[in-house]
């Protein structure tokens, strides 16, 4: 396939703040059933500003990110929709969706934007109501959404021309990485599924002590309530069916509602937009970036590839700096394979990993500390955004009952989406 | 070699009606793109021309069809699994190839029989003619 040489950055661009809702099921609780677009997207924003001790005014333009805006907010220019909800009327904005890829492309166009030297600071928020649709000609109210209505929009990712004619493309997302590791690593079948479980549990384990995610019930609790002593012969059972040829119900995501932001700035005026804020500023070291339709064999495998290489060769960064693994797990599959590829997990060894447990948020190569999204949850655009929150609290040391055991100073973070774009990159701590 | 605007896609859509499965070969490398599209993907040419495949194929990866990643309209493939094909050609996509069940994937898989050779079909489809393969039958 192609591939892209990129380029340093014109000048060094930093993360000073991070914003982040809880993701949730908004139309079913009294309290968030209502929300709107402007009341989430805004807090997050404002969250991200406060925490970067920056004014509003302070900010020179923004980014907005939501996967399906014409499907799930009737809305045709959202960034415009909220643009009076957070202090910056009359600032510059553009929205842009990449599905579930684009809370990752959110950093990326906002790093660009400063690192050119056209803005000093600059917002990137994403929103998405992933669980619910307006109701037409409604100023507030919402209505869940029907896995029929889910199916049917995310049946629009695929091309028209070809892909759905073939029929393979889009089914293969399922299950067409899990083959792939199964047959080039020689897993069993039963190695296989137990990894796909494990990943399922790590996740549940972390999201169990984040605030912010939507599932805590740990699978251990889960088995005990069904009179399973044992957590794995409970996750072989009918309660986590089989859902595709590899796939377990456990391994998908949970579908919700959410908003995550974030405050880049170019790294020499750190000091100038931060006033008295104590924490450390954090690099964006690069962004790697790769996109490959979903006709292509093996497409999440090869444009990771590309999109690791692209990173690794413009930072100079190696695998083994790397503290902290973060990757869009819909379908769980991705977090094993990527974190491989990444060299964050020795090749052919992963697995193995994953099933000692060594990836949970208590183990030296933690993934997903925010539980991923199978149990942080999946509001679709935000999820990438909500991915940087967890990688900046970490490395902060603010992350709570689910802080690492160690200092982690360097992240990488791998967005996919869209069938399917790529945006993998390399955030580190400034001292 | 001048940019055409060119119905592409319609054009192999009406070929399938007649029997026949294009692709589009580049006069320069020799690359086929298959489905075709304007532009060569190996060295970016485009200057393309129109083939027609021979249909010879290989599998290359084995996907079992299950609750999520099938519809009530694939019934009428029969038995059948998701791959990644090769055609004689070169053209790499994913793609349908009837003929296979569990039972068969377990045997190809323990025999080490990857990738297994296939030919491509002609298929109707609600409204329209698409291309899936058939497991050859000494497969």
């Amino acid at each position: 396939m192609n591939q892209t040489k990129i380029n340093k950055y014109a000048r060094s661009v930093s993360i000073i703040g991070v914003g982040c809702t809880p993701f949730m099921y908004t139309v079913d609780r009294e309290e968030t059933n209502g929300l709107t677009e402007g009341e989430m997207f805004g807090y997050a924003a404002l969250k991200a500003m406060e925490d970067a001790g920056v004014n509003p005014q302070d900010v020179d333009f923004y980014f907005h990110g939501e996967a399906s805006p014409l499907n799930a907010s009737n809305y045709l220019t959202p960034n415009i929709q909220i643009a009076n909800w957070f202090g910056m009327k009359g600032k510059a904005s553009i929205h842009h969706s990449e599905a579930c890829c684009t809370g990752y492309y959110a950093i990326e166009q906002a790093v660009n934007a400063v690192a050119s030297g056209k803005y000093n600071c600059v917002l990137s928020g994403c929103v998405e109501f992933g669980d619910s649709l307006a109701v037409p000609n409604h100023p507030y109210k919402r209505e869940k959404v029907t896995m029929e209505k889910f199916l049917q929009t995310t049946a629009w990712l695929y091309d028209r021309a070809y892909t759905r004619s073939l029929m393979a493309g889009q089914e293969l997302i399922y299950d067409d990485a899990a083959e792939w590791y199964k047959r080039t690593r020689g897993l069993t079948d039963q190695e296989m599924d137990d990894t796909l479980n494990w990943m399922c549990i790590n996740n549940r384990k972390n999201a169990s002590v984040n605030p912010l995610a939507i599932e805590r019930t740990t699978y251990e609790e889960l088995a005990k309530e069904k009179g399973f002593d044992n957590v794995m012969d409970y996750m072989r059972s009918p309660y986590n069916p089989k859902m595709g040829d590899f796939l377990r119900a456990g391994g998908l995501e949970l579908k919700c509602d959410g908003a995550a932001a974030v405050i880049v700035c170019a790294t020499d005026m750190v000091d100038k937009y931060m006033g008295n804020k104590s924490h450390k500023p954090v690099e964006v070291l690069g962004i790697g970036c790769a996109a490959l339709e979903a006709s292509n064999p093996h497409f999440e495998v090869r444009a990771t590839e590309e999109a690791v290489r692209q990173v690794y060769e413009l930072t100079g960064v190696k695998p083994e700096e790397i503290d902290l693994f973060y990757a869009n797990d819909f379908i769980i599959t991705s977090h094993l394979i990527s974190a491989e590829i990444a060299g964050y997990l020795p090749y052919g060894e992963g697995w193995k990993y994953i099933c000692e447990g060594r990836t949970a948020y208590d183990g030296d190569k933690p993934i997903n500390t925010n539980g991923g999204r199978t149990s942080f949850g999946h509001a679709h655009a935000a999820s990438g955004l909500a991915d940087l929150y967890e990688a900046v609290k970490q490395m902060r040391g603010e992350a709570g009952d689910g802080q690492v055991k160690f200092d982690a100073k360097t992240a990488m973070l791998r967005g996919y989406g869209g069938a399917q774009n790529i945006c993998t990159y390399i955030i580190r701590t400034i001292d | 070699m001048a940019i055409k605007l060119e119905k592409v896609v319609e054009t192999f859509y009406q070929n399938l009606e007649e029997g026949k499965i294009m692709a589009k070969k580049c006069t320069k490398c020799g690359a086929v793109e298959f489905p075709p599209v304007y532009a060569c993907n190996s060295c970016g040419c485009w200057d393309m021309e129109w083939v027609e495949i021979s249909g010879k194929a290989k599998m290359h990866s084995i996907v079992m069809p299950a609750a999520l990643s099938s519809k009530p309209e694939y019934k009428a493939l029969g038995k059948f699994a998701y791959g990644e094909i090769e055609l004689e050609e070169g053209s790499r996509f994913n793609g349908v190839v009837r003929g296979i069940n569990k039972k068969k994937r377990k045997e190809i898989l323990e025999n080490n029989k990857l990738p297994v050779s296939c030919h491509a079909v002609i298929w109707q489809r609600d409204g329209y003619k698409t291309v899936v393969f058939d497991l050859d039958e000494d497969q």
